[in-house]
């Protein structure tokens, strides 16, 4: 219902666009009579109502501006500021997506450390339709935990294994989606934190190399820094990167979470002559990976692309993929097992997981979503009764410690993580990933934004990320009775019957 | 932009920089003629003020970030000039030339406004080629 006080816009806005030129003749006359200082109205004015002109005759591609004139303006800047306004001022601390503003700060607290205690009680909706941990009448103290191990490659026999010691991994991030400031930062906090760093599919990894950390480098579907000119794989490049001291390991990727069914994207905004050159590309248009390794057109070839990969590095090699159907990630493990050939890991990514360009569909709707794809995976694995032929890690959203533990109880044996990590580099969530334009200086190439971020000190930072969420994990696992993660096991969740991993639902 | 277009541009800024760069010795330093000109138009400290103006609109049409600002900032002191000697000041002998200047200035502004157009807040948004009408 109207109030008899509304202002009609419509109305205001003919108003305003018969009294520009008005205005305009009513200054140019008092300039002329009392002072000439009113020109300067005058001719303000007069401008004014060349661009409303302009804005209602001479343009048509925006419907607003062409009926409304210069007020509709109003609606465009307002529009403009919106997304800031709602951070800043509006939205509450559990609203925002894909990380409010609780689990942003938590991981900013722990990479400053920062005591994350929190008072008064849960700010979630606290009801029984949530995931919960089950704590043991009788926790293990956490001096009698069992440090963590985790040995990658040692189901094979081969003689260059790769063991972590802490559960995380920084997950497959490039030099063309980060700027160099970051990735150095981040290599050396891994350095730092001791833990391993996934170079990402974007070719050579120059400077993930410049650190010293341990280093998964990732093949993606286009072989960046590996291939052939007709994009096949070129064996002696692999060769050569997988002899590399710091390159501990080769993961495989077949899809990612954020765009399962398509190929990496990096626009072109993003694209310098050092990009361009390190994955021997174009500048001047959007490099699309290709959805699938040519090599890999069904079960069979599959498995001996990993055999191939792994024949020619001497090191683990592992897969990543975001499932879709979880029969046909039965029929993969039946095929590893009938060939008696299996990866020294798999990576789940969840279809929550981020990226820096794809399209809107392809985020929002499609894959499997990380805890029943996780659960499903290690389901199968263990039906199939080859879940000691390999590991199993996971990735999605999995940026502290809470969410974590559900990845670990649902059979996960180390997570992977990146923009949690991008968060501890100072991350605020301005989602201009994929427009050269990132604020902090993370996913930039703009010398100017990477000013911002200060290596040293965000290194730092991502150490102390790992130690502090190393740290929440020992509480956790020692609250539910538990010697090590190896012991969480889905018995450990407490499940409400409509969750997507409640046993009573079927998983596809 | 074409880098024929981009050196127009610059031509262009250069030279209104240059007509009104010239007049700021005698604005500032209170020349007779300047002061008497602004005197008859009755803006006492004039002089000083449009002269301020000028310099900012010289100096931002200098530096590439702002090119379009010192335009439109030139483009608005020239109309206001020109309305001067419409109104008051006429055109006749020196006061003609510097009336054509102001209108020389005007358009050369002008000019690297449309080259520049896609710059300009408030019109680049709606400048790409589909908004525009098509005959």
């Amino acid at each position: 219902m109207k109030s008899k006080i509304s202002i009609d816009l419509h109305k205001l806005s003919r108003f305003v666009n018969l009294f520009l030129p008005i205005l305009a003749i009513i200054f140019f006359l008092a300039g002329l009579k009392l002072s000439f200082y009113y020109h300067f109205l005058t001719v303000s004015f007069l401008f004014a109502t060349a661009l409303n002109v302009f804005y209602l005759y001479l343009q048509n591609g925006h419907a607003l501006l062409r009926n409304f004139g210069l007020l509709a303006q109003g609606r465009y800047m307002l529009e403009s500021v919106g997304p800031e306004l709602r951070q800043y001022l509006y939205a509450s601390d559990t609203e925002e997506k894909p990380f409010n503003r609780l689990e942003r700060a938590e991981v900013y607290r722990k990479s400053q450390n920062i005591d994350s205690a929190s008072s008064f009680g849960s700010l979630h909706t606290f009801d029984a339709t949530e995931l919960k941990i089950r704590h043991s009448l009788f926790p293990t103290p956490t001096s009698e935990l069992t440090p963590y191990s985790l040995t990658f490659g040692e189901e094979r026999g081969i003689e260059n294994t790769h063991t972590i010691r802490k559960p995380y991994i920084i997950s497959a991030m490039s030099y063309g989606a980060l700027g160099k400031n970051a990735v150095r930062a981040l290599a050396r906090g891994a350095k730092l934190a001791d833990i391993t760093m996934n170079t990402g599919e974007g070719g050579y990894p120059k400077y993930h190399l410049m650190e010293g950390c341990d280093l998964i480098f990732q093949l993606g579907t286009a072989k960046f820094g590996v291939r052939n000119k007709d994009g096949t794989l070129n064996e002696e490049k692999l060769k050569e990167i997988a002899d590399k001291p710091t390159i501990k390991m080769i993961e495989i990727k077949l899809s990612q979470g954020a765009k399962p069914g398509k190929g990496g994207l990096l626009p072109k905004e993003k694209i310098s002559d050092e990009i361009a050159e390190l994955r021997g590309v174009s500048k001047e248009h959007d490099v699309v990976s290709p959805a699938f390794h040519s090599e890999c057109k069904d079960y069979t070839s599959l498995t001996q692309f990993i055999k191939r990969v792994q024949n020619i590095a001497n090191i683990p090699v592992g897969i990543k993929l975001c499932i879709g159907d979880l029969a046909q990630f039965e029929n993969m493990i039946q095929e590893f097992k009938k060939q008696d050939i299996f990866p020294d890991w798999i990576t789940i990514d969840g279809s929550e997981g981020g990226t820096g360009a794809a399209p809107r569909a392809f985020i929002d709707r499609v894959g499997m979503p990380l805890l029943p794809a996780l659960k499903g995976a290690n389901d199968a694995l263990n039906e199939a009764g080859v879940r000691n032929r390999l590991k199993l890690l996971a990735s999605g959203k999995l940026i502290g410690p809470g969410r974590q533990m559900l990845a670990f109880c649902l059979g996960a044996d180390a997570i992977c993580s990146a923009r949690g990590f991008m968060l501890s580099l100072g991350c605020i969530q301005a989602i201009q990933c994929g427009s050269n334009a990132c604020p902090v200086g993370i996913t930039t190439h703009d010398p100017k934004l990477e000013h911002g971020l200060d290596i040293s000190i965000k290194a730092a930072r991502v150490r102390n990320y790992v130690n502090n969420l190393k740290h929440d994990i020992d509480e956790l696992v020692a609250a539910t009775g538990c010697q090590s993660i190896n012991d969480l096991s889905f018995k450990h969740l407490y499940v409400p019957a409509d969750s997507s991993i409640s046993p009573h639902v079927p998983n596809n | 932009m074409t880098k024929a277009a981009k050196t127009t541009s610059w031509v262009f800024q250069i030279i209104a920089v240059i007509i009104m760069g010239q007049t700021l010795a005698f604005k500032f330093s209170g020349h007779p003629t300047t002061l008497a000109i602004f005197e008859e138009i009755n803006m006492p400290y004039g002089h000083i003020i449009i002269g301020v103006l000028e310099l900012a609109a010289c100096i931002l049409l200098l530096m590439p970030q702002s090119i379009v600002y010192g335009a439109t900032l030139g483009a608005g002191l020239m109309t206001g000039a020109i309305i001067g000697h419409i109104t008051e000041l006429g055109w006749e002998g020196e006061r003609g030339q510097l009336g054509l200047l102001a209108i020389a200035t005007l358009v050369s502004c002008n000019i690297v406004l449309f080259i520049r157009r896609k710059d300009i807040p408030l019109i680049k948004g709606i400048l790409s080629e589909s908004n525009l009408p098509k005959d």
